[in-house]
């Protein structure tokens, strides 16, 4: 079975992008093969120009890219707070830091707000916490490339709200984030561009105001008819 | 091929074409019980997601149950085989599935191995004790002792053919199940997508447990044939389940035909080896590690597996003593060994100094097991590599001995990870067995080692005291592991001890936060190899004399299953297990001969306590005790007490939010 055929997506630096299609579409396939999970049988994965088609995860990771995943991949039998600090470690091994851990992680609880459930054991979380854990963890590596994987679900529209905030604020330093999200307000709210996949084909991409009306999108995603 | 030295000055006897057709066919008849009970091993493996490692043990107690019927009851053929096959080999499948796998979680490839093992255990321990091997047992070959053909001048007896068409006919009964029978379908569904299978009203638990009844008929064929064609052994019809493992692991434990293809390959092999090559030399043990060699070669060969995610396992946090709390116990085990030393002798003394050397190498399980999630089952043959060079280096109990010891281990463990850097943890798990297998019969029975008569091991000597006396030696032992056991737990303190448990909870998260896996697996095997070396080296200095016997495959059995059953992520655990195996043998003399069977009991029986406490026995009485006591005796230390919670991975949200994205 062909999840992803002849798919070619960007995300640009300083730029949050979106990822939208129906289940099934192939968008965390498409997150698996860029990071590396999954091998794609053609094609390649270029980051910063470089490929990096042939390189291992923790390779692919090490350039600067991190992930967040639909079905959560938390660090269960620690806190928060240790789940924070060890990836910072983790990223000590194989980046100079100049800030000890330690003080990234707390950084990083603050500005994820985190800091109420830091000493919290992770597998006690509701999910929209437990997502948000699993984006302090990618971003102690400081990934230059953030692919986050249904990031919204579990969160209220208040939350939703600061955490588009949130990501607004992470692309103007200058990370690239691609943003795979069922959570239509946050996707139109959050990105600047936009690419809508179906069936493993992309059918669509463009500014949130091209997609809202593009009639194709809306067959494949919201299951209208096209009009004759 | 490896030929005995001396074969090339000998005339080499002509291979008649009778002869071929002859090994052939046993090889074919051999490779046919495989096949049978590779086939079992690989229906209940993809249909419930946990591996058998009881497989071999199944079919071990169905052979006894035929034995029991054919020859103490003296019924007929096909009653005995209905009975056994149809009836008692279903309902030990259903009464596991539904009492212990149902209540696994499939991606705990670590608690499912272990709750397996010991039922793998608990059965061999019931059928020592139903069955002393203390008389020889016979089946009765099934047409009566001249019932065989004769083709090119060579027997063929009808038990290779009886062999080879219930192979044929488990091959095309499979086939026909799978494709043309709406619950073959549906279990083959299950391997695909449990949930939608539960989504369309089949009930993947049911298909789950349907899966174990015919796995274990199949395990219980494959234990008469195999009974009836050599002989009725415990041990060796439980070690089925390595053999019908490297058969598998040709089809990675999913393809049914290569399965097939890998018991016929194995089953040729021995026949072809057992009838051209002269075994003698070192070589007299190759035969029955040749499924073992076999697996090693597959295991090499296939291709490394993906990582994979959404097999995160939600294990529960234990609480970790901090650095001064861990000296505090360590010291109070010193000062209890100095109390209690004086009252111990003889063999009391001698077996207590053996628990506690056995606790210091068990360490490594906790490393390993506890902290690392990797299953290990050679833990014994790492103790009788440490003696053995203790034996060798340590000339007058010279201390170098031990470091020596270490090292090496360090390097043995870093080499034992290199294949196993390509594996699951299943397959690890499994590959170690097979290595611990392949060290007791390739080198721990080889003459030189210890195989013909008690290796002498001198008793370590530290300068200026001596520990000739065994109360001497079980305060220095008491010291050693106190020592040792405070660094293992200053090691899960660190960030390698914080790394290590991350990538145990998900492989995945840490590769994709640029941890090199491979890396951080060599170090740990490493180490905790070498405190098995250094441990297995103390164990040999204070036996002093040891044989092969010591260092039984079998054995690491039994010290993982009660490391894990005291709790595996608790040093403590390590002190208690080697001492409840050390003391049980003790134990053994008040209790009838029938009831020998003591350590199988205590660590196959045991390990269901992990089902009600995962943590195992000591994390839960401290939490008890924790509960209770007032906080001034504990002295709670060490951050908050973590919320323990059990929680179901939160899916349903997910399905909200798929719902309201397709409303908007």
């Amino acid at each position: 079975m062909t999840a992803l055929d002849a798919v070619s997506i960007g995300a640009e630096e300083a730029m949050v992008t979106g990822l939208i299609g129906p289940n099934g579409a192939g968008k965390t396939t498409l997150f698996n093969v860029i990071t590396g999970l999954q091998a794609p049988s053609g094609g390649r994965v270029l980051f910063d120009d470089d490929d990096v088609t042939g390189l291992s995860v923790h390779r692919r990771a090490q350039l600067g890219l991190a992930r967040t995943f639909q079905r959560l991949e938390l660090f269960g039998s620690m806190t928060v707070r240790e789940n924070v600090q060890t990836a910072a470690e983790i990223c000590e091994l194989w980046s100079r830091q100049e800030t000890p851990a330690r003080t990234r992680t707390e950084e990083i609880l603050d500005r994820v707000g985190l800091r109420a459930v830091a000493d919290t054991a992770a597998h006690t979380l509701p999910t929209g916490l437990a997502r948000l854990t699993e984006l302090g963890r990618a971003l102690a590596t400081s990934p230059r490339l953030l692919l986050l994987d249904e990031p919204g679900s579990g969160l209220d529209s208040a939350e939703s709200e600061e955490f588009a905030a949130l990501l607004a604020d992470l692309a103007s330093e200058g990370a690239a984030i691609l943003l795979v999200e069922h959570d239509m307000d946050l996707v139109m709210q959050a990105c600047a561009q936009i690419h809508v996949l179906d069936f493993g084909v992309h059918i669509a991409s463009g500014a949130p105001d091209q997609i809202r009306s593009d009639a194709e999108v809306r067959r494949a995603y919201l299951g209208e008819p096209v009009e004759a | 091929m490896v030929f005995p030295a001396g074969t090339s000055s000998e005339p080499r006897t002509r291979i008649t074409l009778g002869e071929f057709i002859g090994l052939t066919i046993a090889g074919l008849a051999l490779g046919a019980i495989y096949a049978i009970a590779a086939s079992g091993l690989v229906v209940t493996y993809t249909t419930s997601r946990v591996f058998n490692l009881a497989h071999g043990a199944i079919g071990m107690v169905m052979a006894f149950v035929y034995w029991q019927l054919r020859v103490e009851q003296h019924w007929n053929a096909p009653l005995a085989l209905f009975v056994a096959l149809l009836l008692v080999a279903p309902a030990i499948g259903l009464i596991i599935e539904a009492t212990l796998i149902r209540r696994l979680n499939p991606n705990d490839t670590g608690m499912a191995l272990v709750v397996t093992l010991a039922v793998m255990v608990a059965l061999m321990g019931i059928a020592f004790t139903l069955w002393p091997q203390t008389k020889g047992r016979l089946l009765p070959v099934f047409f009566g002792p001249n019932a065989h053909l004769s083709v090119a001048g060579q027997l063929i007896t009808y038990e290779e053919l009886i062999s080879i068409a219930l192979a044929v006919a488990t091959a095309v009964g499979l086939r026909l199940f799978f494709f043309n029978t709406r619950i073959g379908i549906a279990m083959r569904g299950v391997v695909d997508d449990r949930q939608l299978m539960s989504m369309n009203g089949r009930s993947p638990a049911m298909l789950s447990a349907l899966s174990w009844a015919i796995g274990a008929a199949l395990g219980g064929l494959a234990g008469i044939l195999t009974a009836s064609t050599y002989q009725l052994d415990i041990i060796n019809l439980t070690l089925l389940v390595l053999n019908s493992f490297a058969a598998a692991m040709l089809g990675r434990l999913r393809n049914l035909i290569l399965t097939f293809v890998g018991a016929i390959v194995l089953g040729l092999l021995d026949a072809y080896v057992v009838g051209y090559l002269k075994l003698t030399g070192w070589l007299v043990h190759l035969r029955p590690v040749l499924p073992t060699l076999f697996l090693f070669v597959v295991l090499i060969a296939l291709p490394a597996v993906h990582l994979r995610s959404g097999t995160a396992v939600i294990s529960r946090a234990i609480r970790i003593p901090a650095g001064a709390r861990s000296l505090g116990n360590g010291a109070a085990l010193v000062v209890l060994a100095i109390v209690v030393a004086p009252f111990l002798h003889g063999t009391v003394l001698g077996n207590v100094n053996a628990g506690v050397a056995l606790g210091i190498g068990a360490l490594s399980i906790v490393l390993l097991c506890g902290y690392g999630g990797y299953v290990s089952l050679a833990q014994y043959a790492f103790f009788g590599f440490g003696a053995w060079l203790f034996s060798e280096v340590g000339h007058g109990g010279n201390p170098v001995g031990l470091l020596v010891a270490a090292a090496a281990g360090a390097v043995l463990g870093a080499i034992v990870a290199l294949p196993a850097l390509r594996l699951r943890g299943l397959e690890l798990a499994l590959s170690t067995l097979a290595f611990g297998q392949l060290a007791y019969y390739m080198f721990f029975l080889q003459p030189e080692v210890m195989g013909r008569s008690d290796l002498a091991i001198p008793r370590l000597h530290l300068p200026g005291i001596s520990l000739e006396s065994g109360d001497r030696n079980l305060i220095f032992l008491s010291i050693v592991f106190a020592l040792a056991s405070a660094g293992v737990l200053a090691l899960r303190r660190s960030r390698f001890g914080r790394i290590l448990v991350a990538s145990k909870d998900s492989q995945v998260a840490v590769a994709t936060l640029g941890l090199n896996l491979r890396l951080s697996k060599i170090l740990l095997f490493a180490l905790a190899t070498a405190l098995a070396t250094f441990g297995g080296a103390l164990y040999g200095s204070t036996q002093r004399l040891v044989t092969a016997d010591n260092f039984q495959y079998v054995s690491s059995l039994f010290i993982v299953l009660i490391v894990y059953v005291y709790g595996v992520s608790t040093p403590g655990a390590a002190l208690a297990g080697g001492l409840s195996l050390a003391i049980a043998p003790l134990l053994a003399v008040h209790i009838p001969v029938r009831f020998q069977a003591v350590t199988y009991f205590m660590t196959g029986f045991g390990a269901f306590v992990l089902l009600g406490r995962p943590t195992g026995i000591i994390p839960a009485v401290s939490e008890w005790l924790h509960d209770r006591l007032p906080r001034r005796v504990m002295g709670h230390t060490g951050g908050p007490p973590p919320v323990v919670v059990p929680r179901e991975p939160s899916r349903p949200t997910v399905e909200v939010s798929r719902a309201a994205a397709s409303d908007a």
